[in-house]
């Protein structure tokens, strides 16, 4: 615990140095002769044919999108390709000695990393296993088209399978590695342990260390391989994901078999250009990369930078990492320096860089001064290395032609399958055969004892509150959820800041460290994108896991995670992927502007998110426990304004057992038959106040509707409602402009048309900044804001004086202004 | 030249004749001074001929057809003149037959059409309600489902918006309506009656009217009147321009023909009697007793001659769905008092039901009339006799009148009010008079052969 972790002032305040290690340069400079005695003759031979059969299929890219056809084949390919070639020698020295279990994950340009590491599994599985393989994938589609007219040995076939797989996919076939709803930047095939590639750059910096973190933490063999770009290197997310991989407590804090570092090696495939910028004298300051590694951790993160044109010195590295990696003393960073012939896209004219520069490195390209260190060594002929071209040639062409023939690659008929990938929509009690680790039982917990004294129903027989110490609180019934889930599903971990001493910032979590070792609840750093980012690894690499937002305002700091990682992975990998990740976020108030913002609209407006946010302890315990048996991400939100408040609503209060309330049911708190309420949030509170002066003072009855989701959403239970009062306010904490209010108004306005009797009013907050709380009344709807906006709008209540103004005047006023 | 022959205007108050008959068609020849067609208004008929000689090139309208004065009628001219400057300005092409639109329409200019759609627009604008007060999609639907004019309710809502409580609010103010009353009324835009005829004062079917705006809107409908009923206003209006008309009343004792009438209705009832005889066959049995003595009266008044019958032919007034008849009983001074009755019932009923035969309609068929009012309780009243006959006899209720009943006491007495309106210009005032006492005596002293048969 950090508690033993005393910080000295004595030691800290010492003077000294930081001291650097050397980081290696290039050192390895052996050639084909000089490693006779380390591969077979087929090894070497192998090596070429992998890099030769990337260079065919680049090049066959590069024909069809500059000239529009291949061997003599038209075919127009409007998507993108981002070509690697030059790299090969990069691609297939990174994964020569990776095994199935490694994974790897990569960027926009990975169709080489694809073909290496898919042939390095070809190469290390035995016949039965790809057999296995291929006919169980896609219930063996991909394997039939294959082995048509194919009489060879099973490992041809297998190179068949892969390089029609990845074709298939890039050219959006359904019959793609991915139904062809990946594509050229996502391809991926995890059956070979090619794990999703990434289309936004450094989009793999922190998803693969959430993938070691899961083969660290569910004892998974393997490590992880993230290739990134150099220019990757300035991402935020990047430089998180490093961070998070290189945190002290693996080594200080972990224990017993979980104690030492992260199974990941940061590669950075450095061919020395973001797009047109160039990382070393132009973008970037760091000169070489791997000297990133020294400032991460003591370790340098054993960085050093390799020549990636010699295959063999890639392959010379992994082998040194690997030892690394297994003795538990990860992250490595790996720059492998290579260059890319190929413009960064097909309209790249590369001005950005002379034509000598280019003629310079084909001169020394790759595969041409490998093939001739084969022909020195005497371990090839010139005739095997043409034969060897020559077969590759005809594969490609011969796999190229299956896959833009629309009969046997057709494209997906009805695109509104894709509807049905956005959701796995599973029921999953555990993703792991494993027993649950924990460090005591749950009864014997103490937030478990304790909370056995509190009561369930805010209300006593005579319908008294009970003392609000004595209720049981919307946080326990999360606690309660949680935990249970702990206790059932050994891959459940749990991260974010504060979450394992403190208890989370708001007591969520209290109790749990005392029955969860480290490795399933622990401290983050304060950088969401790790925090999201890693989570996501984790699930795609079949794990649960809760990352917690502290505040819904930083959610922002994870961005791409959230908005175009989390919710894409499904759909994009043709439901190859599940996400069961539920990010917790806590909406704010009190704390001003970046504090104090509920930002559902933004999550809601993302396909592929189920949003909810529940407002009621029995609420709260029966959407967590349905978020975490489910196996889609859900961004479940929690408002700090009420956690401490008892069930109110639940009859006989909150129940004991496990018990799930799906996502997507709006929920009627309070019935009534003149207008309804329709809340998202916290709202719910004030709504029902208005409710309440509504019915005393005007004799209206108010439904008030609890949204509980944003989405999936039922709009039947609201629209009943609308059909029986004609009336109806939507409201929320979101500032009223843009926000899921609006989404939810405008479809009950069409779908409840004839029956409406006013137009569906929306409550939401000033389009302002959040103020301190003492003018937050000024901001967040309040209750008097409902009969305003009535009076206004729906119905003039007799002798009413209205606070806010809602006129159409001054709507249009404050529009105009943009407030 | 061609020239427009357009429907004159007939005075200050009239805004659109009917035409009644097409005399010539398109096509037609037709001479200065021929009658092109002739037309009518609520007061009257007319005929408009031609002011030229020529062809008829264009006929706008047909018979039946109701058209606004000052409106084209009819373009006379020389066959194959061009008549197309003439047809600007024309509306409601709507209303001719198809092809004429078309020929008309591969004529006309574009100022033309631009004419026709204004004229369409504004009087759409003319004929909607303002429809500027608001109405909320509930509170429309629900007015349209329980038939309520919104134009008619005022909004509580925001800026006066009808809503669902306004409707509800008019809904308890109108009786309840059967199922096919509100189909009707939505059909039909009707109103319920401020009470209904059915069970608990709902509101049936023929409970419904028309709304009417009294504020802005016209109060009144013009509906076509029916041939009977033309009859029935030229005859009646005929007699009273063409004749002296005037009218004598005199009570008759009606304690006879009361104490008559409970004798037969007691023998209907035990089975004597197959024929109810009613007080107004015996009154007509007393009027045909007085006619034989008064011949005079039982006569057509012809402007140079009187036309004395020698039987007697009694019309009797009956009030029908389709308005009044007067059937008449031919030889009735053959019947005895129970034919005389059965008679009566089976020209009523015949006329009742459409049935009967026209030759006994005409007032050339009867030779007297009596109409009797007594059922419904008129004491008094002015009969309009049915020319060319001379009199027409009007019988009242019966009403107590005190009477001497000797010795100078008085009591109240059944009186049988009786009204005889007689052409002055056939008879005198002497006679009629004579006449009027002689029915009341017969009345007074009637006696009926049945009792005696019986007997």
């Amino acid at each position: 615990m950090p508690k033993v972790q005393v910080i000295d002032p004595i030691e800290v305040r010492k003077p000294g140095f930081v001291e650097f290690q050397p980081i290696p340069v290039n050192q390895y400079q052996k050639t084909v002769q000089e490693e006779k005695e380390n591969f077979t003759t087929e090894e070497f031979k192998a090596i070429y044919h992998d890099m030769v059969l990337i260079r065919e299929f680049e090049t066959m890219l590069n024909l069809i999108k500059t000239q529009g056809e291949y061997n003599g084949t038209s075919y127009n390919h409007p998507g993108p390709a981002h070509l690697s070639i030059g790299q090969e020698s990069a691609a297939v020295g990174m994964a020569w000695t990776l095994t199935v279990d490694d994974f790897i994950f990569g960027s926009h340009r990975s169709h080489g990393e694809i073909l290496a590491k898919g042939m390095s599994a070809i190469h290390k599985l035995d016949d039965q296993q790809l057999t296995h393989i291929m006919e169980n994938f896609f219930d063996g589609v991909i394997y039939e088209i294959v082995k048509k007219d194919f009489e060879g040995p099973v490992k041809e076939l297998a190179k068949r399978f892969l390089v029609y797989g990845t074709l298939a996919e890039i050219f959006a076939r359904k019959t793609g590695f991915n139904k062809g709803l990946g594509g050229s930047m996502h391809a991926f095939f995890t059956p070979f342990g090619v794990y999703p590639n990434n289309a936004i750059v450094g989009g793999s910096g922190d998803i693969a260390v959430g993938a070691a973190l899961y083969k660290k933490v569910n004892r998974k063999p393997g490590l992880v391989v993230a290739n990134i770009g150099d220019a990757s290197m300035a991402c935020g997310p990047v430089w998180e994901g490093i961070t998070f991989s290189a945190m002290d407590q693996f080594k200080e804090l972990w224990e017993g078999d979980m104690k030492g570092g992260l199974p990941v090696i940061i590669n950075i495939m450095n061919n020395q250009y973001g797009m047109g910028g160039q990382t070393c004298g132009e973008t970037m300051g760091y000169g070489i990369a791997a000297r990133i590694g020294a400032g991460v951790n003591p370790e340098q993160m054993h960085a050093e930078r390799v020549d990636g044109y010699n295959p063999l010195a890639v392959i010379d590295a992994y082998k040194r990492k690997r030892t690394i990696i297994e003795e538990k003393r990860g992250p490595v960073l790996l720059d492998v320096l290579t260059y890319r012939y190929s413009g960064h896209s097909p309209s790249d004219a590369s001005s950005y860089r002379s034509k000598e520069e280019v003629e310079a490195w084909e001169s020394q390209d790759c595969i041409r001064s490998y093939g001739e260190q084969l022909l020195e060594a005497g371990v090839a002929t010139q005739a095997d290395l043409d034969a060897i071209l020559h077969n590759i040639k005809e594969l490609v062409y011969e796999m190229f032609l299956k896959s833009i023939d629309d009969l046997i690659s057709p494209k997906m008929e009805n695109p509104d399958v894709i509807g049905e990938m956005m959701f796995s929509d599973g029921s999953v009690d555990s993703f792991s055969d494993a027993q649950p680790e924990v460090l005591l039982p749950l009864e014997e917990n103490p937030r478990v004892k304790k909370i056995a004294n509190k009561e369930r129903f805010a209300f006593d027989a005579d319908g008294k509150p009970f003392s609000k110490m004595k209720q049981f609180h919307l946080r326990d019934g999360l606690f309660e959820a949680i935990i249970d889930r702990f206790y059932k599903d050994a891959s459940l971990i749990a991260y974010g800041e504060e979450n394992r001493d403190w208890g989370g910032a708001f007591a969520v979590y209290g109790g749990l460290t005392e029955s969860l070792p480290y490795h399933r609840l622990f401290n983050s750093p304060i950088a969401e994108a790790s925090i999201v980012g890693t989570a996501i690894g984790y699930a795609m690499c079949g794990g649960r896991v809760i990352p917690e937002i502290m505040y819904c305002d930083f959610i922002g700091r994870a961005g791409d995670e959230i908005f175009n990682q989390l919710p894409k992975w499904q759909a994009m990998s043709g439901n190859v992927l599940k996400m069961p990740i539920v990010v917790r976020v806590s909406v704010g108030s009190k704390y001003g502007a970046q504090h104090s913002q509920d930002w559902t609209s933004l999550v809601a407006h993302i396909p592929g998110l189920k949003v909810c946010f529940p407002v009621t302890p029995y609420d709260a315990k029966g959407m967590m426990n349905a978020a975490l048996q489910g196996t889609d991400p859900v961004i479940f939100f929690e408002s700090q304004r009420i956690y401490d408040v008892g069930e109110q609503f639940h009859e006989g209060g909150v129940p004991t057992g496990y018990y799930e309330i799906p996502i997507g049911e709006p929920d009627v708190k309070k019935e009534g038959k003149d207008i309804t309420f329709l809340t998202i949030g916290h709202t719910l509170y004030p709504a029902l106040k208005a409710a309440k002066e509504l019915e005393e003072k005007y004799g209206m009855s108010a439904e008030v509707i609890d949204a509980r989701s944003l989405v999936p959403f039922n709009y039947e239970k609201v629209l009943e409602s609308v059909k029986k009062t004609g009336k109806i306010i939507v409201a929320g904490d979101a500032t009223a402009r843009g926000s899921f209010l609006n989404d939810l108004a405008a479809n009950i306005g069409q779908l409840a048309f004839d029956y409406l009797d006013a137009p569906v009013c929306v409550l939401g907050s000033r389009n302002w900044i959040t103020p301190a709380h003492e003018l937050e009344e000024a901001f967040f709807p309040q209750p008097s804001w409902f009969l305003d906006m009535i009076n206004e709008r729906i119905l003039p209540l007799k002798d009413y004086i209205p606070g806010q103004n809602f006129t159409d005047s001054e709507f249009i006023r404050r529009a105009k202004k943009g407030v | 030249m061609a020239v427009v022959v357009i429907m004159p205007k007939q005075g200050q108050s009239v805004e659109s004749c009917i035409i009644t008959e097409l005399k010539k068609k398109k096509g037609d020849t037709v001479q200065k001074g021929e009658v092109l067609f002739s037309y009518e208004t609520d007061k009257a008929s007319f005929e408009e001929e031609s002011p030229v000689e020529g062809v008829v090139l264009e006929s706008f309208y047909g018979e039946g057809d109701e058209v606004s004065v000052l409106e084209n009628m009819m373009i006379i001219g020389q066959p194959g003149e061009d008549i197309s400057s003439l047809l600007v300005g024309r509306g409601a092409v709507e209303d001719e037959p198809e092809e004429e639109v078309e020929t008309i329409e591969s004529t006309v200019s574009d100022s033309f059409r631009g004419d026709v759609a204004r004229q369409e627009e504004n009087s759409v604008v003319s004929n909607k309600e303002p429809g500027a007060i608001p109405v909320s999609p509930r509170a429309r639907k629900l007015a349209e489902k329980n038939a309520v004019d919104t134009s008619s309710l005022s909004g509580s809502g925001p800026k006066g918006r009808i809503i669902e409580k306004d409707v509800q609010a008019a809904l308890e103010d109108r009786p309840k309506m059967t199922p096919l009353a509100k189909k009707l009324a939505a059909e039909e835009g009707l109103l319920p009656q401020s009470s209904g005829t059915g069970l608990a004062g709902m509101a049936r079917a023929s409970d419904l009217f028309l709304p009417v705006n009294t504020v802005y809107g016209k109060d009144y409908e013009d509906r076509k009147i029916s041939n009977m009923r033309k009859i029935i206003a030229r005859s009646m209006h005929a007699s009273l321009q063409n004749s002296a008309q005037l009218t004598h009343h005199l009570g008759a004792d009606a304690r006879r023909i009361l104490a008559l009438r409970k004798k037969v209705k007691a023998m209907l009832e035990e089975g004597q009697l197959d024929v109810n005889i009613t007080l107004n066959d015996m009154v007509c049995f007393s009027v045909i007793k007085a006619l034989k003595k008064f011949p005079n009266v039982n006569t057509h008044f012809l402007g140079d001659s009187v036309r004395y019958f020698n039987k007697i032919h009694l019309g009797l007034a009956v009030d029908t769905d389709r308005g009044l008849m007067v059937p008449v009983v031919r030889n009735a001074d053959d019947l005895s008092i129970t034919g005389l009755a059965r008679q009566f019932k089976e020209i009523a009923a015949a006329c009742r039901n459409g049935s009967v035969n026209p030759d006994i309609l005409s007032s050339e068929a009867g030779s007297f009339t009596v109409s009797n009012l007594g059922n419904y309780g008129v004491e008094i009243f002015t009969p309009v006799i049915n020319l060319p006959q001379s009199a027409i006899l009007g019988v009242n209720t019966i009403v107590p009148r005190p009477k001497d009943i000797g010795d100078g006491v008085y009591a109240f007495v059944p009186f049988i009010g009786l009204s005889l309106t007689y052409d002055h210009r056939s008879l005198d005032g002497g006679e009629a008079t004579r006449f009027l006492k002689q029915i009341a005596l017969e009345i007074e002293n009637l006696e009926l052969d049945i009792f005696t048969l019986i007997n």
